[in-house]
Parts: structure tokens; C-alpha cells; sequence
């Protein structure tokens, strides 16, 4: 089934209170919709985490938060896009475990485990695009 | 009943799919414009309609017959069932009317209409308007457009109404599902500061994650020292298993309280040997009895036999 | 009580308790861990106790700063107790495979004073 888009809100992250603001903004979204209180934490902790790479890996990029549903279930996602140095290796950083002076490795394959759909793109000194979505637990 | 906003939304009905619905079922703001033209003709047939239908059809057949044995409730249908006729003939169809549409699918859910009810209806129904139709206005070019419109119109209902009826199936299901998951999962409190929470069944990643969610919030809530975790039934412990169980202890150490686990069997015991997998960070026990000793004391408290 | 940066450090006879009550960003964990470590030095104490009650998120950066904040202050002698944690970041930081081992925790701040006086013991305090 086709996954529509019921709402969309698009936020900058060019400086550390950024990182705060979206992790805000999902919290509340997550909250508002009705999630249980174990999904918001950690919907809003891979919100975090990847922000935070935005913000630390490339300094600036978007966020775009989206309400979304394909009929059976309304769900929340988050894209993270940036035009940063990119993942050489993205098998390797999504190995997790290993961890670089800024913790990326963990960041990564640890919101992974959070939520129930991951997909990155990312293509050394072109940038990364990095697509996360969370249902709602009937 | 769900509040019919929400309920768009987590159906999809929104402008979009309005549009391309009606684009699919070729519902054009001609058919509007020749049903609302048709308004008059409904107005006259109205009674004479809804009539028919109730007397010829639903009190002839011996079990839609059994959702009017109260006068009360038929009165009510009759006059449900008028106006629902005469807005076929408004002209207008917006998100306000498929609110409208998925509210009458939406009741006749929860009433007991079956699929096969409303459907067979429905296929009397039109028949009744084409015949009052033709009637009046002869068999022409012109009434043959006016029948069509009403067709998309009525189909265009009816395709609301399944989906309320499927929404409503999955609907049923998850509230089950949650209610089990509920029961399956039932936390004891055995002393004042120990829970005890006995696992039965197979343990998948979702259970395994509700399993320690519930766990960490009565540990909280409980503020509970010690959970007893005893997995005597649960069939198969794998790495996989064995890893959310490590992973449930570390959550449970976080915040400050212990997990023991128990129920281990020997062939458990064998297999996770067998697959390299590392449980000694864990307190573990063969039985719930020694669980429970050990539980205790660690609690400051013992079993004792009364009276000794 | 010491306010450097934005979390109070609060003195209880030779426990430091700090209680983390604000959103922390990065920078701000990084302040509390020198602050933390400064007041080590300078006034000593056996333990501490970092009461997290107040955070609804606690992501692998707060989670490493605060693992590593309880090692630094072991190297300096001092043993460090997490408590407070909620049930929601317990299984975030869980699930995402982030191992706090090493840490000390207890439920709540009286068991954490409590599990820091076992941990100490009898042992003097250093002068």
C-alpha cells in the first residue's frame, strides 16, 4: 500500500539548538498522535541521534517531520538530508559497536534498532540522506 | 465509535484521494450537476422509494426482518434511510460527504449489517430508483445519463462503506491482539520490593520488546529491587531469545533493581552453552523456588516456616 | 552548592548529588562533566550521585558523557551511582545496544546514598 502524507513540517539544523528543537518537535508530534510513551523515547532519541550527525558530520542540513499512513496505520517519519562529506562506508558505520570520537557508529545503528524503517543514501562528498519511520503500536 | 475525523485521516480520505477517486469512478461535476437537477424527481419519489424498499425487501426476508422487530427502530430507519436518499441528490460531493458516507458505513457496522445485507440492499435499492426513473421520465438519452449518474453515485457510497467494514475487521483484531498480549504478560508482586513475571509461549522480537517494557515500567512503578524472570515456559530459548533476556537484565539494571532469571531447563541450558552464548553477567536458578530464595535475600527478607 | 553551569552540584556530608533537571545539548553534558570533575578536585568527596530523573531522552552522546563522568571520577576516587533513569530510556539505551557496564545505579536517590555507603564503607576520607 501507497504511504500518504497527512501533515509535513520542515525544520533547519545549522547550529546545536537545533538538534534540541527537532527532538522537540518530534516528541511532541509523537505525543500528540497518540504513541505509547516507550515509542516516543525512542523515536525521539533516533531523532536526536541523527540530527546531531547533521549537525556535527556536516554542520547544516533539514529536517522533515511527516505524519504519514498507508490505510491500516498512521505512523511518523523523519528525513534528514544533508550535503555534508557523506559515509565512505555505510556497511561499515551501520555495523555499529565501533564508535568514532563522535559516536556515529552507535548513532546510527542504534536508531536503527529504534524505529521500524531505516534507509540511507549517502555518497562521499555529496551528502547523506538518512529516512526513519515509526507505526503506531495497535 | 471512532471520532470520523481521525478516522478519515487513518483511512486516507483526505482531498487527494477524494479527487482521484471520483476520477476513478468518473464522477464528474456533470453526473453532480444532472443529480442535483434530479433533486425535484427525488423529492416526489421519495416515500414511495424508501417504502418499497422497507416493505418489499427488508420485512419480507425472514432475517433483515429481525433488525425491525422494534417499531421504534424502524420508524427511525425509515426516516435515516429518507434522508440519507435525498442527499444522493445534492450536487455536492466533498470531504463532508464522505464523512457523512463513512459515518452510515460506520453504523451500519456496529449494528450487525453484514457486507451481504448492505450489498443485496443496495442492489434492490437501485433497482427501484432506475424503475421510478423510467417510469416518469420514459426510457431517452437524457434518463439514461440521469440512471448512470446515480449508479457512480451509489458505487462511489458503496466503496466508502467496504472500507469502514474492513477498517473495522482489522480493527477488531488488534484489539484482540493487545488484549492477549495483555494477558500474556502478567507481573506479580511477591514481596514489597520483588516482582516476579512468569513467560509462557514463544518469544518473538515484538513480544520480547513488550515483555520489557512492562517489566521496566512495574519496576518503576513498584519500585521493585528484584524482578524474578522465570522462562519454564517458554519452548525454544535461542541466541535470539537469550539476547533480548541479556538485554531486558540490562535495561532492568539501569534503573537500579536486578533481574534473576529463572526456569532454566537442562536442554536450555545445553543449547545456549552449545551457541557460545554468555549469561553469566545474569543471576540464574533451575527453579522458581531457589528464584525466589535468592530474591529475598537479597531483599533482606527469607521463606520460613510458620510456627518454627 | 556550586552553580557553574546550568545543573546545581549539591553537597551531602561527603557525597556531591547532581541533579540534572534541564534538556541537556551537547555542550551543556560536556559543562556538567567538568564541573563535576573540578569540584572533585578541588573539595574532594567519596561519592556521587547523579540523579537523572528529570531527562525524557537520554541519547548515546548524555548516555557516554555520563559513563564516562562515573570513570573519570573513580580514577580520582570517588564512586559515581546513576539513579533515577526512567523506564523509557532504560529501553531505548537497551535496544540501541549501548552498554553502561561499570556504571553504578539504584532507583532512586535515598537507595543510591544508601548503595554509595556500602560501596565506600568504613574506608576513610581522603585529606
Amino acid at each position: 500500500m501507497t504511504v500518504r502524507v497527512l501533515s509535513h513540517q520542515e525544520m533547519n539544523i545549522d547550529n546545536e539548538d537545533d538538534v534540541v528543537l527537532v527532538r522537540r518537535a518530534v516528541r511532541t508530534l509523537a505525543e500528540a498522535r497518540g504513541f505509547d510513551s516507550f515509542a516516543v523515547s525512542a523515536l525521539t532519541t533516533a531523532a536526536t541521534e541523527l540530527s546531531r550527525n547533521v549537525w556535527v558530520h556536516a554542520r547544516k542540513g533539514k529536517a522533515f517531520i511527516e505524519e504519514v499512513t498507508d490505510g491500516d496505520r498512521t505512523g511518523i517519519q523523519v528525513e534528514f538530508v544533508d550535503q555534508g562529506p557523506g559515509i565512505p562506508d555505510i556497511e561499515w558505520s551501520m555495523a555499529g559497536g565501533h564508535s568514532t570520537a563522535k559516536s556515529l557508529g552507535l548513532g546510527l545503528s542504534g536508531s536503527k534498532r529504534l524505529v521500524d524503517a531505516f534507509h540511507i543514501e549517502s555518497e562521499p562528498g555529496k551528502g547523506t540522506r538518512v529516512r526513519i519511520t515509526k507505526w503506531k503500536r495497535f | 465509535m471512532p471520532n470520523s475525523r481521525d478516522y478519515m485521516a487513518r483511512l486516507g480520505f483526505d482531498a487527494q484521494e477524494l479527487s482521484s477517486r471520483r476520477h476513478f469512478f468518473q464522477l464528474t461535476d456533470e453526473d453532480l450537476a444532472r443529480l442535483a437537477a434530479l433533486r425535484p424527481f427525488a423529492e416526489r419519489h421519495n416515500d414511495a422509494i424508501i417504502d418499497a424498499f422497507y416493505n418489499e425487501l427488508l420485512l419480507q426476508h425472514p432475517e433483515s426482518r429481525l433488525f425491525f422487530t422494534d417499531q421504534a427502530v424502524f420508524r427511525r430507519a425509515v426516516t435515516a434511510q429518507k434522508r440519507y436518499f435525498l442527499q444522493l441528490f445534492s450536487g455536492v460531493c466533498d470531504l463532508d460527504y464522505m464523512e457523512d458516507r463513512l459515518r452510515v458505513g460506520t453504523t451500519h457496522q456496529r449494528i450487525g449489517v453484514a457486507p451481504k445485507w448492505y450489498l443485496g440492499a443496495y442492489a434492490h435499492y437501485l433497482r427501484l430508483i432506475s424503475s421510478h426513473l423510467f417510469r416518469e421520465q420514459g426510457s431517452s438519452p437524457d434518463s439514461e445519463l440521469s440512471n448512470r449518474s446515480i449508479q457512480k453515485i451509489v458505487f462511489f457510497d458503496m466503496s466508502i462503506a467496504i472500507e469502514t467494514y474492513i477498517a473495522a475487521g482489522v480493527e477488531a483484531i488488534q484489539r484482540h491482539q493487545s488484549a492477549i498480549r495483555e494477558l500474556s504478560t502478567p507481573v506479580i508482586q511477591i514481596s514489597e520490593r520483588v516482582l516476579l513475571l512468569p513467560l509462557i509461549g514463544t518469544i518473538d522480537t515484538v513480544r520480547a520488546q513488550q515483555v520489557m517494557e512492562k517489566m521496566l515500567a512495574r519496576v518503576v512503578e513498584a519500585q521493585a529491587r528484584v524482578i524474578i524472570l522465570d522462562i519454564a515456559g517458554v519452548p525454544v530459548v535461542d541466541t535470539r531469545v537469550a539476547n533480548h533476556l541479556l538485554q531486558t537484565t540490562e535495561a532492568v539494571r539501569l534503573l537500579g533493581a536486578t533481574t534473576i532469571l529463572t526456569g532454566i531447563r537442562a536442554q536450555v541450558a545445553q543449547t545456549l552453552v552449545q551457541l557460545g552464548v554468555d549469561l553469566s553477567t545474569m543471576h540464574t536458578c533451575s527453579s522458581l523456588q531457589e528464584g525466589l530464595e535468592m530474591a529475598l535475600s537479597m531483599t533482606g527478607r527469607a521463606i520460613t516456616t510458620r510456627g518454627a | 552548592m556550586t552553580v557553574r553551569g546550568q545543573i546545581p552540584i549539591l553537597r551531602i556530608g561527603s557525597t556531591l548529588l547532581a541533579s540534572i533537571q534541564v534538556e541537556l545539548k551537547d555542550t551543556t553534558a560536556q559543562a556538567l562533566q567538568a564541573d563535576m570533575l573540578s569540584v572533585l578536585e578541588k573539595e574532594g568527596a567519596r561519592g556521587l550521585v547523579l540523579d537523572i530523573t528529570g531527562l525524557d531522552t537520554v541519547d548515546t552522546f548524555v548516555a557516554r558523557v555520563l559513563t564516562d563522568t562515573g570513570r573519570m571520577a573513580r580514577l580520582m576516587g570517588t564512586h559515581t551511582v546513576l539513579v533515577g533513569m526512567r523506564p523509557e530510556v532504560a529501553a531505548t539505551l537497551a535496544r540501541m545496544g549501548f552498554s553502561m557496564q561499570g556504571v553504578h545505579t539504584a532507583l532512586n536517590v535515598e537507595e543510591g546514598l544508601a548503595l554509595l555507603a556500602r560501596l565506600v564503607g568504613a574506608r576513610p576520607m581522603p585529606t
